[in-house]
């Protein structure tokens, strides 16, 4: 069941010849976290303030559960929409202490009750008389989370939450509201920039560009099997490579050599593509079918980014990007051996590499 | 044509129009803030042709040439002061620096009509310098150059602090490109520091210019005529007609400046680079005793010798026995009718604010303005205007202590603004969203978050707001019923009759409350 739909959705911001949301459509299961993900300017956060209610679309229309909430004669505002949300500065009212900004606004009868549940969901039982400046980074999180959730709304919007906080919370804060919105059973919809935030927290990724989508799947699709050049380049890194199906439908043939394809959206053999090879389906292989030189190696602790300059069968070089495990020792002027794993081969379109 | 309507509506509110009950009462404040000028405008057009030229032939080039001449003389003779002291102060090794920053701008707690009477004690016909001297100074002080010496004398400060602030942000990169360059010091003050700081001292010198067009008491105690005053007296005779001509022109010259200013801080700006090291002071050696001299002197001609003429009356006059039960009465009557504008512009500037900030737009810029207009135009018209508003329209008010509230909300509403828009600057646009997806309606989310957070801001408005009516005069004087008396008329009647003892008690208050906004003012620049 859709928790909230899109449809056609259009809105422009006056004084801008482009829309910032192009006659977008997208359909949101109940219960799934759906992160909108793409480079600033893309819409994804209109889309988010769109949801929420602090914009009106000049066409089309939402709706969240049952409700319409807008569209062409309906209107519904941000208050009345059974929408939490969470703010990319967490926005915690400064006047007032920690149980007053999660309960604020409850009914009174069940106000107590409410915040000690949510309080002990986020894990700050105890922190109630605490005024929002007093907490860390992480902890007004859990606190504006908490607020969020606290109405039991529908739906959670949450727009960068991870933004404002430092590389080692950030990765144990991803963690953790993935963990407090399975167990709240709410539907989530965040907003990023991130690839790594995006690909650790959904179910689904709704990856965006001037407007409109650019492709919705699990995370694993998304990374695998990029349907575009600007999804592969922008999640991830990758090899954008020219070529063809192979005779067998099962692989490409490249520049570089043939390549085993899962994902060839069932062209038939011979139609030229483009493909995009993640650095990560190089596998460095002393008996490789794949040699070259090694031009820059960076070493970044969790791999070995190498770059390497592969000899073309029309005499022509080719830079490929490799990753290497870590353990390995590779020095620029290396000749390398390696070879191509089939499940980071993707076509994302018929022609050559633009 | 609904959709026509609706295209414009969301063009004037920059797509984002607001909460309908909000957007209405912000432009009810607004109407109200501009109607009292307005209406003297378009009464003026019912003065009929043959008085607008006989006004426009007789009257109004004399009182074009003695307001301006005036306008510019204080101008000139202020911004020589106030950028000499500022330079003084804040780039040379001169002694007290940190005491004459701030001593030096307290002549603004010195209503300019205060300051004038205390002249008139030292220097006037029957002052003190004849007592001491046999004879009076040459030079009457009621003239144009007693206007000319008492203005200047009050409102320098207004030059001092605008150009200190801009010195002191204004760091030693250039200056030292400039040394390194081969120029001497007085070449640096010549060719960088001065042409550096001129959108400051332009900033400063309009400030003067629209208080010398305003100024009422200041000139009416010295007796000489400038629009303010002919307006006033205009009325006094019962001519209101002539009176908006006369308004309308005054009017016109504001509006002028205004411009003029507009168009001056567009062509010049500086953008100070981050937070620059402090210049370095110039060495004044042998002439550091000379410019201490020059410091303390102003600060005496200013300060000083005025308050001590006001305190040596008031102890003349507590021992006759002024603190009496009218006096307190009279104080009395002040506190209401400022508490009560004060109060009502805390409530009033929050809207108007609130859409300026969160609703960015034409329409709130506009709204914004017009709420502008009482504060920028001299408060004689403002009177004018809303007397000839309050017989028509308000007659339940009319005549009342609350028609002297609210011209003093109309002139000063600005300043509330000001301060509660300051405050609200620092509370994210994102708190109001919060408090939206908690279920505020948009005026729930004022009342219940907003407010709160912009207390402080709010709370200052309101203080200014009440020290400005304190201070106030033409519009008391025209529209307090009669009996109703404040402090600053009080010190207006007695004054004029030459009663000083009477006077001084009262004005020694009004000067001890202005003091107080001065630190926030100074704390600002």
């Amino acid at each position: 069941m859709a928790e909230i739909v899109l449809d056609t959705v259009t809105k422009t911001y006056p004084g801008i010849t482009s829309p910032a949301v192009d006659a977008l459509s997208l359909e949101i299961k109940a219960g799934s976290v759906v992160t909108l993900l793409g480079p600033s300017g893309c819409g994804k956060t209109t889309t988010l303030r769109l949801i929420a209610g602090f914009e009106r679309p000049d066409a089309g229309s939402i709706s969240i559960g049952e409700a319409t909430v807008a569209g062409p004669t309906a209107w519904v505002p941000p208050e009345r929409r059974g929408v939490g949300m969470v703010f990319q500065e967490h926005a915690l009212f400064p006047h007032l202490d920690v149980a007053s900004n999660v309960g604020f606004n409850l009914p009174r009868a069940e106000r107590a009750e409410r915040v000690a549940e949510t309080l002990e969901l986020v894990d700050l039982a105890g922190y109630d008389r605490r005024m929002p400046h007093e907490l860390s980074g992480g902890q007004q999180q859990r606190v504006a989370l908490a607020r969020a959730l606290a109405a039991r709304p529908l739906v959670v919007l949450l727009d960068e939450p991870f933004a404002s906080l430092d590389a080692d919370l950030r990765v144990h804060m991803r963690a953790e509201v993935r963990r407090i919105l399975a167990e709240a059973g709410t539907t989530a919809v965040f907003v990023s920039h991130d690839q790594s935030d995006a690909l650790a927290i959904s179910d689904t990724i709704v990856v965006m560009r001037d407007g409109r989508i650019e492709q919705v799947g699990s995370p694993r699709e998304i990374y695998q099997f990029p349907h575009t050049r600007f999804v592969a380049e922008f999640v991830g890194r990758t090899n954008l490579l020219a070529g063809r199906i192979g005779e067998d439908g099962d692989s490409v043939v490249t520049d570089i050599g043939v390549a085993p394809c899962r994902h060839t959206h069932d062209l038939p053999p011979g139609t030229p593509v483009t493909v995009s090879v993640r650095a990560d389906s190089l596998e460095l292989d002393a008996e490789g079918p794949l040699r070259g030189v090694v031009r820059e190696a960076t070493y970044t602790g969790r791999s070995i980014d190498a770059m390497v300059e592969i000899q073309l069968a029309d005499g022509g070089t080719a830079d490929v990007l490799v990753h290497a495990h870590p353990e390995q020792v590779i020095t620029c002027g290396d000749e390398v051996r390696f070879r191509v794993l089939p499940e980071f081969v993707a076509v994302i379109g018929e022609g050559g590499p633009g | 044509m609904k959709a026509t309507l609706a295209r414009i509506r969301a063009r004037a509110w920059n797509g984002q129009p607001p909460d309908g009950r909000l957007s209405v009462v912000a432009a009810l404040i607004a109407i109200v803030m501009a109607m009292p000028v307005a209406y003297v405008v378009w009464r003026s057009a019912f003065a009929g042709v043959d008085r607008w030229a006989r006004l426009l032939d007789t009257r109004v080039p004399g009182l074009l040439w003695s307001t301006v001449s005036l306008a510019v003389g204080v101008t000139a003779i202020a911004v020589a002061l106030g950028v000499a002291l500022a330079w003084l102060v804040h780039r040379t090794d001169l002694p007290g620096q940190r005491i004459w920053r701030w001593t030096l701008a307290l002549p603004l707690a010195i209503p300019p009509y205060v300051g004038a009477i205390a002249y008139i004690v030292v220097l006037g016909p029957r002052g003190w310098v004849r007592d001491w001297l046999g004879a009076p100074p040459p030079v009457s002080i009621y003239s144009f150059a007693g206007a000319l010496f008492v203005l200047a004398v009050f409102t320098y400060p207004y030059v001092f602090l605008v150009t200190g602030a801009a010195l002191s942000r204004m760091g030693r990169a250039h200056e030292e490109a400039a040394r390194s360059l081969g120029l001497g010091p007085l070449g640096v003050l010549r060719r960088i520091t001065l042409p550096m700081l001129r959108s400051a001292i332009g900033a400063g010198a309009v400030l003067v210019i629209l208080y010398v067009l305003s100024d009422f008491g200041a000139v009416a105690t010295l007796r000489y005529t400038t629009f303010t005053s002919a307006i006033y007296y205009q009325m006094g005779g019962f001519d209101t007609l002539s009176a908006t001509v006369l308004s309308v022109v005054l009017i016109a010259l504001t509006l002028l400046v205004l411009g003029a200013e507009t168009f001056g801080r567009r062509r010049a700006r500086f953008h100070p680079s981050g937070a620059p090291r402090p210049a370095d002071l110039v060495e004044l050696g042998g002439w550091r005793w000379t410019a201490l001299g020059f410091v303390v002197a102003v600060l005496t001609i200013s300060v000083l010798l005025p308050v001590g003429v006001l305190v040596y009356w008031s102890v003349i006059g507590v021992a006759e026995g002024a603190l009496d039960a009218r006096f307190w009465g009279y104080a009395l009557n002040t506190a209401q009718v400022a508490g009560g504008a004060a109060l009502v512009s805390m409530v009033a500037a929050l809207p108007v604010v609130y859409l300026r900030s969160r609703h960015a737009s034409l329409a709130s810029a506009a709204l914004e303005r017009l709420a502008y207009a009482g504060y920028a135009l001299p408060g004689v018209i403002v009177a004018l205007g809303l007397i000839f508003f309050g017989i028509r329209y308000l007659p339940w008010l009319y005549n009342t202590a609350g028609m002297i509230s609210l011209a003093y909300v109309v002139r000063f509403l600005p300043q509330a603004m000001q301060s509660t828009g300051s405050s609200l600057a620092l509370v994210s646009p994102r708190i109001d969203e919060a408090a939206r997806v908690s279920g505020l309606s948009p005026l729930a989310v004022i009342a219940r978050v907003i407010t709160p957070l912009v207390r402080p801001g709010l709370l200052a408005g309101g203080a200014l707001v009440f020290v400005s009516s304190i201070k106030e005069l033409p519009a008391t004087l025209l529209l307090r019923p009669a009996g109703f008396d404040t402090l600053a008329v009080r010190v207006w009647v007695e004054a004029s009759e030459s009663v000083y003892y009477l006077a001084a008690p009262a004005a020694l208050v009004i000067v001890a409350f202005s003091v107080l906004p001065l630190k926030w003012l100074l704390d600002r620049y």
